[in-house]
């Protein structure tokens, strides 16, 4: 009994360890990259904090080797974070 | 081996499928994890706490379910945990946030959002049976011993 139930639990840990290093991504070897509509700019910035990717169909980021845009960051869009002021400026006094 | 103890080592093997996968994946690419967690619409001073607390929490439910006498704590924690996910997957679905972030993680990074929901709601299902088989496993023969006490 004790070897049926560690047979499927073995199996599921070796099934989940292999698994995850298996789909590990490539390691980034360049910067990212999106596209604006005319070409590809360097993202700037950190993902989440200067920038989302938005789910949409499109490619958020990509990654540059040898001329070739490969998409990194697949169905989502590049969307730069708006810089809000939170105080409004307050206009001189003339005395 | 009964058909229900199969049952409930099944249960238990999906759960610890998923969430030592899921664990070990975000750890093999913690900067990308942290990117996309930070791309949550929720405040990025949580970042630093759910980048460690998830992928922990999983790990300790993934242990807990192993062994006999933590298992019936692992299922609720881990239906706790995945009704977490699928409240938050129906937020996003339901537009609450000011935008739909990327549905990004693991092999999972492939699912859409509704994909997620399907996939939570199905893991919510098998906690929800691993509670009542192990419930059942141990209070049905305290019920048994009591009725023959009687007699």
């Amino acid at each position: 009994m004790k070897k049926i139930k560690w047979t499927i639990l073995t199996l599921a840990i070796l099934s989940s360890v292999g698994g995850a290093f298996a789909s590990r991504p490539p390691a980034l070897v360049s910067g990212l990259y999106y596209f604006n509509g005319e070409g590809y700019m360097p993202v700037t910035g950190q993902l989440g904090v200067t920038y989302v990717c938005e789910s949409s169909t499109s490619t958020c980021t990509y990654t540059y080797s040898q001329g070739v845009y490969t998409p990194y960051q697949t169905a989502s869009s590049y969307t730069p974070i708006a810089v809000t002021l939170t105080t409004k400026p307050t206009p001189k006094k003339n005395n | 081996m009964s058909k229900k103890q199969v049952l409930i080592e099944s249960v238990c093997a999906l759960l610890i499928l998923l969430f030592l996968y899921a664990s070990i994946s975000k750890f093999l690419d913690f900067k990308t994890f942290i990117d996309q967690m930070n791309n949550q619409p929720l405040p990025n001073s949580w970042t630093p706490f759910l980048v460690w607390g998830i992928p922990l929490l999983e790990i300790a439910i993934s242990i807990s379910l192993l062994f006999e006498y933590t298992r019936l704590i692992g299922f609720y924690a881990s239906l706790i945990l995945m009704i977490a996910f699928t409240l938050y997957t129906g937020i996003v679905l339901l537009h609450f946030f000011p935008y739909i972030p990327c549905s990004c993680g693991g092999v999972i990074r492939k699912l859409t959002w509704s994909q997620h929901l399907i996939l939570n709601l199905f893991y919510v299902s098998l906690s929800i049976l691993g509670i009542i088989l192990q419930h059942r496993k141990y209070f049905k023969p305290i019920f048994i011993t009591n009725q023959h006490s009687l007699v």
